[in-house]
């Protein structure tokens, strides 16, 4: 009867004894520059003769001690991040296997059910709609790790006028639809017009991901408010607030991070690969724009900002752009 | 009927099993997580149907597989387990075997591999039972409780209560050796296949289900003994 309780794994063990080693060697480096400082400055304040030799090389000892400090620590920084970041890299790795085989497993199944047995026309239809939402959800995580790739460190080249309200409300009916919800989950709360510089496949990449989370998010009952306003600095919001899970302080910090999920991923609880917000975020860099999270805690919601600059402010100037795009094409 | 338990939070792949399974004539429950599962296999009641066979999926909300059947088989419950999950690497079908899975089975699978390891698992139980049933007595009786190591049911005042392996094994056990304390370590041994010194509440556990069966009141047993520090015995 093998068992292990809540024993550590090797690589964890590992870990936690690098960053250990780390941190006593900054301890061990402070406590000897201390030490020697206390030592140096009281054997040149005792000598008859300071001479300046000994001032220099105290000087320069306390500076070469520093340097040793500042190295260290930047190691142990480096260590941490790189631990972190491999963390994340195996959840992923975990997280889209599950996210391409479950519903591939699901897939054959079906197949290999309706190869091998007779069913009435009913059940056969039922399997077919099953497939199908199969076949939608592979497709989700393919383009999710496609976008990822594709908006990652990438500015908006060629930003065309579009309408940011018609394009949010668009895609609160495509949420609805994807999730079988009815309209008064999502509450829009906005101008009907909001003309921005953009690339519109993009935004609306974000935009759906940033909603798909709301609903994802959400306990039984899915209520998300949605705000698109305009700012005095020619700035466009775009606040969605959810009523689901949240998050605590700790976790905010990570989850615009690219493969960052919350929880282990042996023991999930929701769908997904990690890369949503990540995409947000990518999304909104390349358009120079800014996104932020913020939650009272567990149980109490979240609310995600995206700040976008490019508000096209002469509804006049609007038209002849578009005029001219038309005439152009 | 055989009774299959599905842990998986997958719908539509529970769904498809189960539609398959209950064609092969199996009866089949569904539950979607780890602590649920746990839930429904110790909720057996005494002498109740238990399940024949459990198919374990491994990345399940709150508590994973490996950690379920680390559980049962701590609790001592031999349920053969069929680990069905989409981490397929051979590190992680050594964990899960190693952690109690009887079997592993990696997503995407083909439906008649499913359906004839299920079978496997399920003859395998069914050989074991056998030589449990042909070894020793056929049949004991323990004050007012007839058992009946063919049929493996125990009947006391009209009712009938139907005995695991495990339980079987166990009460044969004390059978054979009426009237002898049967130590804690020996009992693992023989029934559990482990060292006598495996820390487990295993024996007590099953020593309390088999005084349901047998005792008119269990709490105070006028068969079933328990002698302190030594072991249990049993007076029929």
């Amino acid at each position: 009867m093998a068992v292990s309780g809540s024993q550590l794994s090797a690589p964890k063990r590992r870990k936690w004894l690098h960053i250990t080693m780390g941190v006593s060697l900054i301890v061990v480096a402070v406590a000897l520059t201390v030490g020697w400082q206390i030592l140096g400055a009281s054997e040149v304040a005792r000598a008859r003769e300071a001479t300046t030799l000994r001032w220099v090389v105290y000087f320069f000892g306390t500076v070469l001690f520093s340097l040793l400090i500042a190295g260290l620590v930047l190691i142990v920084t480096l260590l941490v991040r790189e631990v972190r970041l491999n963390e994340r890299q195996s959840n992923f790795v975990s997280a889209v296997t599950h996210e391409l085989k479950t519903p591939v497993a699901s897939l054959k199944l079906y197949l290999d059910t309706l190869q091998m047995r007779e069913l009435p026309d009913g059940r056969r239809e039922e399997f077919y709609r099953t497939m199908q939402r199969d076949l939608e959800r592979l497709h989700a995580t393919i383009n999710n790790v496609l976008n990822a790739a594709m908006y990652t460190d990438r500015p908006v080249v060629d930003a065309q006028p579009l309408d940011l309200a018609r394009l949010v409300r668009h895609s609160i009916e495509l949420t609805l639809t994807r999730h079988q919800l009815p309209p008064e989950c999502f509450v829009y709360a906005g101008p009907a017009e909001l003309m921005i510089r953009g690339d519109a496949t993009a935004l609306e990449t974000a935009v759906l991901n940033l909603l798909d989370n709301a609903v994802k998010y959400s306990r039984e009952r899915v209520e998300v408010r949605v705000e698109v306003a305009k700012n005095g600095d020619g700035q466009a919001h775009l606040r969605v607030v959810d009523k689901g899970v949240g998050m605590t302080r700790a976790h905010l910090r990570f989850i615009f991070k690219r493969f960052y999920r919350i929880g282990r991923e042996v023991r999930r609880s929701r769908t997904g690969t990690g890369l949503g917000l990540f995409i947000v975020k990518s999304v909104v860099k390349g358009h120079r724009g800014t996104v932020s999270a913020d939650s009272p805690g567990p149980d109490l919601g979240s609310t995600f900002t995206i700040t976008l600059p490019g508000v096209i402010e002469e509804p006049g100037l609007v038209e002849k752009v578009l005029d001219h795009g038309k005439a152009a094409s | 009927m055989p009774r299959i338990l599905i842990v998986e939070d997958e719908s539509s792949l529970a769904t498809g099993i189960r539609f398959n399974l209950e064609l092969e004539g199996y009866a089949v429950d569904v539950v979607t997580d780890g602590v649920d599962a746990l839930k429904r296999v110790a909720g057996r009641k005494p002498g109740g149907e238990g399940f024949d066979l459990i198919l374990l999926d491994v990345m399940l909300p709150g508590m994973d597989g490996y950690a379920v059947a680390e559980r049962l088989r701590e609790a001592g419950d031999f349920t053969p387990i069929l680990m069905l999950t989409a981490k397929g690497r051979p590190e992680d079908v050594v964990r899960g075997l190693e952690g109690g899975a009887d079997d592993y089975l990696a997503k995407p699978f083909d439906l008649p591999v499913l359906l004839a390891r299920v079978k496997g698992l399920l003859r395998r139980r069914d050989w074991a039972r056998g030589a449990v049933a042909e070894s020793g007595p056929a049949s004991a009786r323990v004050g007012e409780a007839e058992v009946d190591f063919g049929s493996f049911e125990v009947r006391r005042d009209g009712a009938t209560f139907r005995l695991t392996l495990l339980e079987a094994m166990l009460l044969k056990l004390l059978v054979q050796n009426a009237g002898r304390v049967v130590g804690k370590g020996e009992i693992l041994e023989k029934v559990w296949n482990v060292t006598p010194d495996t820390a487990t509440r295993a024996v007590d556990n099953f020593i309390v289900r088999l005084r349901k069966y047998i005792e008119a009141d269990p709490r105070f047993p006028k068969h079933l003994h328990t002698v302190r520090g030594a072991g249990y015995r049993l007076d029929p």
